[in-house]
């Protein structure tokens, strides 16, 4: 078991945008967690990210306690995340953004500089290396954004809404990058709005409705549950499917 | 040899010959004191580009840091004889425990707490320093007048201390440079561009801002105890008053913050023109200087937060027109 | 009996702190910005009662008003020309852009009015009142009182109207805002004409009652800063009780230790507040 959530709670102030949700993650998995807006799946994403902690609840990375450790130490124990909103260090080079990722397991420039080269060639953005990030527009900066977590060889890859405001055929091409990083061993929690690139990549799907996790299982059996249908597809799809029944 | 190398040859040779290249012109004494003093501004705000340029925690009290690099050597002579010089390491360490007292609360707090607490402790030091008979109160305090023998640094000329202040420039460039090219430098880098992002690849924030800041004070405080060999003098306005942080910040941002040359540049320009000004307008009586500060600053500020490295980059074309990051992989 | 004497003249002193210090926390939780030119905005609002002083030979009832109307336009300029444009950028850039104005604004005042403590015009706000044995100077008392009930009213303000409620909903979510109509330039222009305008107006009551020069907008600002940390990031009600506690503090430290040393016990307060208790008394971290 890589990661371990157990009736994880958020609140804020008074209000509580997370409740008693739990999740376990084997090793190479891929599990989508979806909701709609304000769901709690962003609250929980950033529990597990170590941007937030918990109000009540555990969490356990390979049976190490993560539950109030920062941001820093995630990384360091082999938690990545991609941010939703590209956080890109828009002063530096693309290069330059993805070796502050290397350098966390390659202490010498030298060796960062390599894995740092090694992630843009897998991530298509080699030809562009000593430009300036800030002149990649959203699809390049959620791409580096990939390329400068994966140089820190994270286990377990949060992805928070990487695809989101991609065309049609930039989503295809990040469905295959998020392919091979899953092929290289990589285990992955992707939240998506997107139905589609969810029921495509993952295995297991954790709906979040209002704080809450309302369902939990495979892609089919989770479309087919009506709590979920209900919640997140809305009366609209309901009212399709009752029309497309004979 | 690329254009850049052979312009950083050519500036370590004019900055190495300056004081030989103005000795035949009348008034040479003065040029070589004005040339001094650049170094010797170079020097601090390159200290304070370390944490405010590249890490991008803006220290507005920098001068606490620069006074007690100057204030320990200068008491170390006046209460027990010592040459001021041995003093100087107090001096330092001194201006690492203000530093650590500044940085530790504030740096888990959002960016406007360091600054807010950089220029209240400094007031407050130097408010302190004011009114304390053994550091010399408002009057302040005096080095050796005359010199029991080289390590006093007691020297009639500006050309020595010109010389021994262009040493520690050029060994603090080139720790600078270092960094820069190091883990400790892409960390300040990452941290000033996003600390958030910063943190979610491992960077460990908090750690790295104290170090960046120790360093920095420590590098300052440096600068405060050459000052304080030169003058032979320092009191509470010359060693902690708040225009001593304006200079350097103003120094440092006007080359380019967070760039290697930066801080050099900023004092070619700044401190003839000072001295230009000073005659000018008579004196700082009057600080027509510091309204000429306030508007570079804020000017800067407004158009080109990058200095003048960044807008002759800008001007050179090494901007680019915004591409769109998708390619067939 | 004279220390509760200086202590009621903390208080008077602390309300007007609470009301540059409203001004300045409005700014800062509306747009995570701090103005570090608000003390010199307090010395404009005293020079700007010397003017009507001097040049319309206006009296003290007008002194609060005018400095308002100065400041207010002020506050808008500096937000049109400069922190509208600073604030998409670097973290350097803003902050050296209100500090940049502050060495402008302070230096030109030196400029033009040297560095003598100026006071105002003798006028009928002078004298001392016997409150059950407190001697109480009334230009104090006045300036103690109005500063309260304009940082009450600026409170309300922000409260209990749909403007207030306007520019509070563009400090707490700035697209949803935006969604619901509401401009957040506009508002924040406005912020900052209101938070300019609370500052003159406590500086045009300072010079009712103290001797002022160009140099004290520096102390002004570094008490502003402790005010705002100690009341709490963004709280207007956390800056008003901290603004009194700071007065008090003033004025019991000048009383037992020193007119010198009581700047000293402030900073030293808010060096402790920065470790102990960040968030202060009404902030969230």
């Amino acid at each position: 078991m890589l990661l371990e959530a157990d009736r994880v709670s958020r609140a804020f102030g008074g209000f509580l945008a997370l409740s008693e949700a739990s999740l376990t993650v084997e090793s190479g998995e891929i599990v989508g967690l979806i909701g709609p807006n304000g769901a709690g799946k962003s609250t929980f994403f950033n529990c597990i990210a170590g941007d937030l902690a918990p109000s009540t609840g555990r969490i356990r990375f390979d049976g190490i306690d993560v539950t109030s450790a920062p941001a820093e130490r995630h990384a360091l124990l082999g938690i990545g995340r991609t941010f939703q909103v590209p956080a890109t260090f828009v002063e530096l080079t693309i290069l330059d953004n993805v070796m502050v990722g290397a350098f966390l397991r390659h202490h010498r420039r030298g060796d960062a500089e390599a894995k740092a080269m090694e992630v843009l060639r897998l991530t298509g953005l080699d030809h562009m290396a000593h430009q300036r990030a800030g002149i990649l527009g959203t699809p390049g900066r959620k791409r580096l954004g990939i390329a400068r977590v994966l140089a820190t060889e994270p286990r377990l890859l949060l992805l928070d809404e990487a695809l989101a405001g991609l065309t049609p055929g930039e989503i295809r091409q990040a469905i295959d990058l998020v392919r091979r990083i899953h092929a290289s061993g990589i285990t992955i929690i992707i939240v998506e709005h997107i139905m589609e690139v969810i029921l495509t990549l993952a295995a297991r799907v954790m709906v979040f409705n209002q704080g809450r996790t309302i369902a939990q299982g495979t892609p089919q059996e989770v479309v087919n549950d009506p709590k979920v249908i209900e919640a997140y597809l809305g009366h609209h799809h309901k009212r399709r499917r009752a029309r497309a029944s004979p | 040899m690329s254009p850049r190398t052979a312009a950083t040859l050519a500036l370590a040779a004019l900055l190495l010959l300056y004081p030989l290249l103005v000795s035949g012109l009348n008034g040479a004494a003065f040029f070589q004191d004005v040339g001094a003093t650049l170094i010797l501004a170079a020097i601090s705000a390159s200290a304070w580009n370390i944490v405010g340029g590249y890490a991008g925690q803006v220290s507005v009290g920098h001068a606490m840091f620069f006074g007690a690099g100057a204030y320990v050597p200068l008491l170390v002579f006046n209460l027990w004889q010592w040459p001021p010089l041995i003093g100087m390491p107090f001096g330092v360490a001194v201006a690492v425990l203000i530093a650590l007292a500044v940085g530790i609360p504030t740096f888990r707090l959002q960016g406007h707490y360091f600054s807010m607490a950089t220029i209240a402790v400094a007031e407050l030091i130097r408010i302190v320093v004011s009114n304390w008979d053994l550091l010399g109160a408002s009057i302040g305090i005096q080095g050796p007048a005359t010199a029991r023998g080289w390590w006093d640094l007691t020297f009639r000329s500006s050309v020595p201390y010109y010389y021994i202040f262009l040493a520690a420039l050029a060994a603090l460039l080139y720790a600078t440079y270092l960094m820069e090219r190091s883990r400790f430098g892409y960390y300040l880098r990452a941290i000033r561009a996003g600390e958030r992002a910063a943190a979610s690849l491992g960077v460990p924030v908090r750690r790295t801002k104290l170090a960046a800041l120790a360093l920095s004070a420590a590098f300052t405080a440096v600068a405060g105890s050459l000052y304080a060999f030169k003058l032979g003098y320092v009191n509470p306005e010359s060693g902690l008053g708040i225009l001593v942080s304006v200079q350097m910040i103003i120094t440092a941002a006007l080359g380019g913050a967070g760039r290697l040359w930066g801080p050099l540049i900023g004092a070619i320009v700044l401190v003839p023109l000072q001295s230009a000004t000073n005659s000018w307008f008579g004196g700082s009586g009057t600080g027509l200087t510091y309204i000429l500060y306030g508007g570079i600053i804020l000017v800067l500020a407004r158009f080109e937060p990058g200095g003048l490295i960044e807008l002759w980059q800008r001007l050179r074309g090494s901007g680019g027109a915004k591409i769109e990051g998708t390619h067939a992989a | 009996m004279i220390l509760l004497q200086a202590a009621v003249n903390g208080l008077l002193l602390g309300a007007v702190y609470a009301l540059f210090a409203s001004g300045l926390t409005l700014i800062w939780g509306m747009m995570n910005f701090i103005n570090f030119a608000h003390g010199e905005f307090v010395m404009l609002g005293m020079y700007a009662a010397l003017l009507i002083a001097t040049g319309l030979n206006g009296g003290p009832a007008v002194y609060g008003p005018g400095a308002a109307v100065v400041l207010f336009l002020l506050g808008i300029l500096v937000y049109m020309l400069l922190v509208k444009h600073v604030m998409r950028g670097p973290m350097l850039a803003q902050i050296l852009s209100t500090f940049g104005l502050a060495l402008l604004l302070r230096y030109t005042a030196f400029f033009i009015f040297k560095s003598d403590f100026r006071t105002l015009p003798q006028s009928w706000l002078s004298g001392t009142v016997n409150i059950g044995g407190i001697f109480v100077e009334i230009p104090k008392l006045v300036a103690g009182i109005v500063a309260a009930l304009v940082a009450v009213g600026m409170h309300l303000l922000l409260t209990r109207t749909a403007l207030g409620s306007r520019l509070l909903a563009v400090a707490e979510d700035r697209s949803a805002a935006m969604l619901m109509g509401i401009r957040p330039d506009r508002m924040q222009a406005l912020a900052w004409g209101l938070s300019a305008a609370s500052a003159g107006i406590a500086g045009a009551l300072l010079a009712i009652a103290y001797p002022f020069s160009p140099e004290v907008g520096a102390t002004f600002a570094l008490t502003a800063f402790v005010v705002v940390t100690l009341g709490g990031f963004g709280s207007v009600p956390g800056a008003m009780i901290a603004g009194l506690i700071i007065g008090l503090v003033d004025a019991l430290s000048a009383y037992l230790i020193g007119p010198i040393y009581k700047d000293v016990v402030v900073y030293g307060l808010f060096v402790a507040v920065l470790w102990i208790r960040p968030q202060g008394l009404l902030g969230t971290l």
